[in-house]
């Protein structure tokens, strides 16, 4: 279980850093654009708790922060997830999560990852951490995570809850 | 307990995160990581850009299987047929187009090229402007390259995985370039990226330089303080701002080639000596400056230009075949 377990979750956490790269940052929607992984860091937090989401959202992290072509400091993006993953897991939700709750947990996700990178990249100066460049990616990934999260959330939840060991949380 | 054990695991992972930073940043100890994740990711992101790519010219050739049993199928199957030929090789043009164009500039320029292919596109948030491409070391791509494409300027190899490279786009904020004006305006400067979407800007490093709207920019070949190759066009002025007590005036910059949507691009692995000013730049600029105006290629100058002693190593028609021809002076 615990095998089977930990490939699920090297799966999803692949397959979405692929399909942001290949083919969302491929479209340039308009205004920005969703992110995948804290869609799925938020699932996982949901469904197996604050220690397990918070290791999970920096394994998922970390692998974002070099997966090609990243070109930012590793560790920003595993620092900003593991909050996220830890936030998500305290939600207590029995078994079944609202779309209500999940809507809200990914819209402040949304602004806690974008923010915590910001912040990140602002101590150690980077240049393209700007006010305005802050703001756009704020709005355009909220906006988008937001449409994805009832579709995304609940069916990573679901099949990640299959494989949960009873009472991980 | 559990509590107390989670909060103990999310302070360790917290400071692991943050020590990884701080180790990234001091030292770039982690470029290494970036490299090995380009050279196992790359070429998976390779195979889904050739699945992504076609999808459309896909569904359509399925869709004149189906027409096939009925009275007048053989007609329609014919139209169907036509169409997506027609559509397959507009692609095909496209990328012609932009391969001609590339070997133009790089034939006017001798520049020794590595043509290449985006397969995937970066984007960290919004913050970043970089994209992936599918040649690596193995096809003789180094660190800190030029990277064009027909129009001008893209951007700079920032990792090189085995097959696969990272570039940083022109118009990433972590982007700076040494540029000169060209024509009769002989001040130098400085060009920077300004985010995604955003136009570039130009610092003039002289206060006593006038700019114009509709000036034209080249790399000014900065070889051992930076890493570009010289004369490869930037972009034309559209707005400038005078200085305010500051080092010089800035512009902003049109970048001429649309770092959006980007296909076929070129590594240049090696640049003549000296190129002869200006000589690289489209000819007779419009006073509406277009992306499009800057590709100049002629149906004829194609072939012309590629007979000229650029070195072209390229495999662009085959995305993972590897360098396909060398021709080398």
């Amino acid at each position: 279980m615990t095998g089977q377990r930990i490939v699920l979750r090297v799966v999803l956490v692949i397959t979405a850093c692929l399909a942001q790269v290949g083919i969302i940052n491929r479209m340039r929607l308009p205004g920005g654009g969703p992110d995948l992984l804290l869609l799925i860091v938020v699932a996982i937090g949901l469904v197996a708790g604050p220690q397990r989401g918070a290791i999970f959202g920096f394994g998922a992290g970390l692998t974002a922060d070099v997966f090609p072509p990243a070109d930012h400091l590793a560790g920003q993006l595993a620092f900003a997830y593991t909050v996220v993953g830890y936030l998500a897991g305290l939600i207590d939700t029995g078994e079944d999560t609202s779309v209500f709750t999940t809507i809200v947990m990914v819209a402040a996700g949304s602004v806690g990852v974008v923010l915590l990178y910001a912040g990140l990249g602002g101590i150690v100066g980077d240049g393209r951490i700007t006010a305005s460049a802050t703001l756009h990616a704020v709005v355009g990934t909220v906006a988008y995570d937001v449409v994805l999260a009832p579709l995304v959330v609940p069916l990573v939840s679901t099949v990640a809850r299959r494989l949960e060991p009873v009472g991980s949380r | 307990m559990r509590n107390r054990r989670a909060r103990l695991i999310l302070t360790l992972l917290l400071l692991t995160a943050f020590s990884l930073i701080t180790l990234d940043f001091r030292s770039g100890a982690l470029s290494g990581v970036r490299r090995a994740a380009s050279t196992i990711f790359g070429p998976i992101e390779g195979v889904v850009s050739d699945v992504v790519h076609p999808i459309g010219s896909f569904f359509s050739s399925l869709g004149h299987l189906n027409s096939y049993k009925h009275e007048n199928s053989s007609l329609r199957q014919h139209v169907a047929q036509l169409q997506s030929q027609l559509r397959l090789t507009q692609r095909e043009q496209n990328e012609l187009a932009q391969e001609q164009s590339l070997l133009h500039l790089a034939g006017l320029a001798q520049y020794k090229i590595v043509a290449a292919r985006v397969v995937a596109y970066g984007g960290a948030l919004g913050f970043e402007s970089t994209v992936t491409i599918d040649r690596g070391s193995a096809n003789g791509i180094a660190m800190n390259e030029t990277v064009i494409s027909g129009g001008g300027l893209v951007g700079r190899v920032v990792t090189v995985g085995r097959n696969t490279s990272t570039v940083l786009l022109a118009n990433d904020s972590k982007f700076s370039a040494g540029a000169r004006l060209s024509a009769n305006n002989p001040a130098i400067g400085s060009v920077a990226g300004g985010g995604r979407g955003q136009p570039l800007t130009l610092t003039l490093f002289d206060n006593t330089v006038q700019l114009t709207v509709g000036e034209q920019l080249v790399t000014f070949g900065d070889r051992p303080a930076g890493p570009f190759v010289p004369e490869v066009p930037i972009g034309r002025i559209t707005a400038v701002t005078p200085a305010n007590g500051q080092l010089g005036e800035t512009a902003t910059v049109r970048p001429f080639v649309d770092l959006s949507s980007l296909d076929v691009v070129a590594v240049v692995v090696r640049a003549p000596k000296s190129i002869k000013h200006d000589s690289l730049l489209p000819k007779s600029p419009s006073p509406a400056p277009t992306v499009t105006v800057t590709v100049t290629a002629t149906p004829g100058s194609g072939p012309r230009s590629s007979s000229t002693p650029a070195g072209i190593t390229s495999g662009t028609g085959t995305p993972h075949s590897g360098p396909t021809s060398s021709t080398t002076p």
